[in-house]
């Protein structure tokens, strides 16, 4: 029995530009595992001791996740062993060649019970990943996922729906998105960093085609709402909270 | 030269600041202050996250690392206004390590890791600060037992400390002859019949606290004897040179703290239609502040370097003591005048810096201790 955990090598966004057009510019931030995954490895990590099995990372994208600093940052987060497909078409792949990717490396490891994401990556945010991974290796996909505990062998899957929740069982092997809340991830000590380099690394070649990537030709950013420049009198400050509020009622804002 | 930080210590710092993001925010720091509270939820933190036991050795449940690293940790943890005391309790460690007896270091290990201070650094006295040969706190042996008799000042602390390392003078030992070769460090229970502590009120500091002990006929066993007796002096200054440089690298980080908050000020206060950074007076200050912090970190660094490749540091060590002790104190300063009016109240932790970062030329060593120090030092490779 295994469990995984897909995560990506992606840009820090506390680093990231805005740009005064109201772009992001990543191109300067240092990389890191992608803010949310954490959360997964963790997840991850007390599911593996609760079933005493192992707990492994694949990861997918260009030639600089198989650089020691990545794989060491990953590692010292909780993972036994990492499996990476590191190559120069997987550099900015989007959500199929990714999951395409990351299949092939699921395949590689024996027994997988259960693969768990990360929410989103920080990065692209496309929240599709792990549907399309589950989709390719034709497992049921849950996202939102709040909890997950083992129960013998199978999964007890705690899950946000609307504003309410869901307790589903799975026996068989599921790819799991797991929510941004659902654990806080333990802090690296320097054991655990000076751990993560001696553990094993897999680097498997990409294997196959990967399928055409649509191309992005245009963006917008955000627009910006017009100010109002309304201005309250606080004269009386009963009056001007009334007022504020009946304002803010008026915008749809409460 | 080579000044890139190890994959290992930029991981570490990555984790260091996740971990004082999540237990030091600014609030919580400005809470314990007020409250005069020992930040007990973040040593917590640095502990589970094996913070606490950075630089001891393994056999003692610690990771050994480099001093680079260590000063690296120390600055970062000052850097994100967290207080220096915090962290570097494996130095006052390594003191047990290399003098006390097996029960000593269990007694000292078993402290820090609860979160607590491994011992109260027992030499100052009322007649004896800068000049610790004027110690006159007494060991006396009487019917196989021996008692501590004296004052000893500017106990850091001593509230919460369950031990002392007492630094004492034979009581038989006559006159001046062989002053130095008189002390003997010993481990004092602070719960012992006889020691009474009350706490000095300080202008700044005020998460720890700092106090007067009295001792007074408290009874020890011979077993308490730490390391060699009339050693004392000696073993008390072998781990000062690092000491005194986990120092100046907390007085980096709190300059490069009040130095951010300054620098994003600088950039956001408007007036006379400009932001305030754009008067050259502002980036005068700015540029000068910066400049003092690169010498910090290279004096800071330098130095543990050559501590971590075996060379003499004596004179290192006091001029980085030094030199970041005066810096830090000025960069803050000049953070508050950059803030302007906010920079004063309680509000801004630029405030709370400026009053803890000014014991840092007295304590642990003065400005002129320092200078004493290195200045005949470097003398001695001049004389003819
Ligand atoms: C908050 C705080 C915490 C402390 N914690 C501890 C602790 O935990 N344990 C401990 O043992 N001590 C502690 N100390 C004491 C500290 O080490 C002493 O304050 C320091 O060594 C200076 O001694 P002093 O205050 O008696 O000043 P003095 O030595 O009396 O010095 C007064 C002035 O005279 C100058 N001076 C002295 N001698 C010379 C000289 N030869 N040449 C030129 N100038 C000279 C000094 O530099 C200083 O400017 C602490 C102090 C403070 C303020």
């Amino acid at each position: 029995m295994t469990v995984v955990v897909a995560h990506k090598w992606a840009p820090n966004p506390q680093e990231a530009t805005v740009a005064p057009g109201g772009t992001v510019d990543l191109s300067r931030a240092k990389p890191a595992v992608s803010e949310y995954d954490p959360v997964a490895i963790e997840v991850g990590r007390r599911l593996a001791d609760a079933w005493g099995c192992e707990l492994v990372g694949v990861s997918v994208g260009g030639p600089e996740i198989a650089a020691p600093m990545a794989r060491k940052a990953a590692l010292s987060r909780g993972l036994d062993r990492l499996v990476v497909v590191a190559d120069e078409r997987l550099s900015g792949a989007g959500a199929t060649p990714t999951a395409v990717a990351l299949a092939q490396a699921v395949g590689e490891v024996e027994d997988v019970r259960v693969v768990l994401a990360g929410d989103s990556s920080v990065d692209e945010g496309a929240h599709l990943v792990p549907s399309v991974l589950a989709g390719l290796l034709g497992w049921p996909s849950l996202a939102e996922v709040a909890d997950v505990t083992a129960d013998g062998g199978a999964l007890v899957v705690e899950r946000a729906q609307g504003s309410g929740s869901q307790v589903v069982r799975v026996d068989g092997p599921a790819v799991l998105a797991v929510a941004a809340d659902a654990a806080v991830p333990r802090v690296a000590g320097m054991k655990d960093i000076l751990a993560a380099g001696k553990k094993p690394v897999v680097e498997l070649p990409l294997a196959g085609e990967l399928p055409a990537q649509p191309e992005v030709v245009g963006r917008a950013p955000v627009p910006l709402a017009e100010r109002g420049r309304r201005r309250i009198d606080t004269t009386d400050p009963d009056a001007a909270a009334r007022e504020l509020v009946a304002a803010l009622r008026a915008d749809g804002v409460l | 030269m080579d000044f890139s930080l190890t994959d290992e210590q930029e991981l570490l710092l990555e984790s260091l600041r996740e971990l004082l993001e999540r237990s030091c925010s600014e609030e919580y720091m400005k809470e314990c202050n007020e409250q005069h509270r020992y930040p007990e939820e973040l040593v917590e933190a640095l502990i589970e996250s094996g913070f606490g036991m950075l630089g001891v050795p393994e056999e003692y449940g610690g990771t050994p690392v480099d001093t680079v690293t260590l000063m690296l940790v120390a600055e970062e943890i000052c850097k994100q206004g967290g207080p220096h005391f915090v962290f570097g309790q494996a130095l006052s460690i390594a003191d047990m390590v290399e003098f006390g007896n097996d029960e000593q270091r269990e007694q000292c290990m078993a402290e820090v890791m609860a979160g607590k201070p491994g011992f109260v650094l027992g030499f100052t006295e009322p007649q004896a600060g800068s000049d610790s040969s004027a110690i006159a706190t007494t060991f006396t042996r009487r019917d196989g037992k021996v008692y501590i008799n004296g004052h000893k000042t500017f106990m850091s602390n001593a509230l919460r400390a369950k031990y002392m390392l007492c630094l004492a003078r034979d009581a038989e030992a006559a006159g001046d002859a062989g002053k130095k070769a008189a002390f003997t460090m010993w481990w004092v229970p602070m719960d012992s019949p006889g020691v009474t502590v009350e706490p000095l009120s300080k202008i700044g500091w005020h998460m720890m606290d700092t106090c007067e002990v009295y001792l007074e006929n408290v009874e020890i066993e011979e077993k308490d004897l730490v390391g060699v007796e009339g050693a004392g002096f000696m073993q008390l200054m072998a781990n000062f040179e690092v000491e005194r440089l986990l120092m100046a690298a907390s007085m980096l980080g709190m300059a490069e703290c009040a130095f951010g908050d300054a620098a994003r000020y600088a950039t956001q206060r408007v007036q006379f239609g400009r932001t305030i950074g754009s008067f050259q007076l502002i980036q005068e200050k700015i540029t000068m502040m910066k400049l003092k912090i690169e010498n910090m970190r290279n004096l800071v660094m330098r130095t543990a370097w050559k501590i971590d490749n075996g060379e003499s540091v004596q004179v290192d060590s006091a001029l980085a003591k030094l030199y970041c002790a005066q810096s830090c104190n000025e960069v803050i300063d000049d953070a508050m005048q950059i803030l302007g009016g906010i920079g004063y109240t309680t509000d801004a932790r630029v405030s709370r810096l400026w009053l803890d970062a000014r014991v840092q030329r007295i304590g642990g060593g003065t400005d002129e201790v320092m200078i004493h120090i290195a200045g005949r030092t470097i003398l001695k490779d001049y004389a003819v």
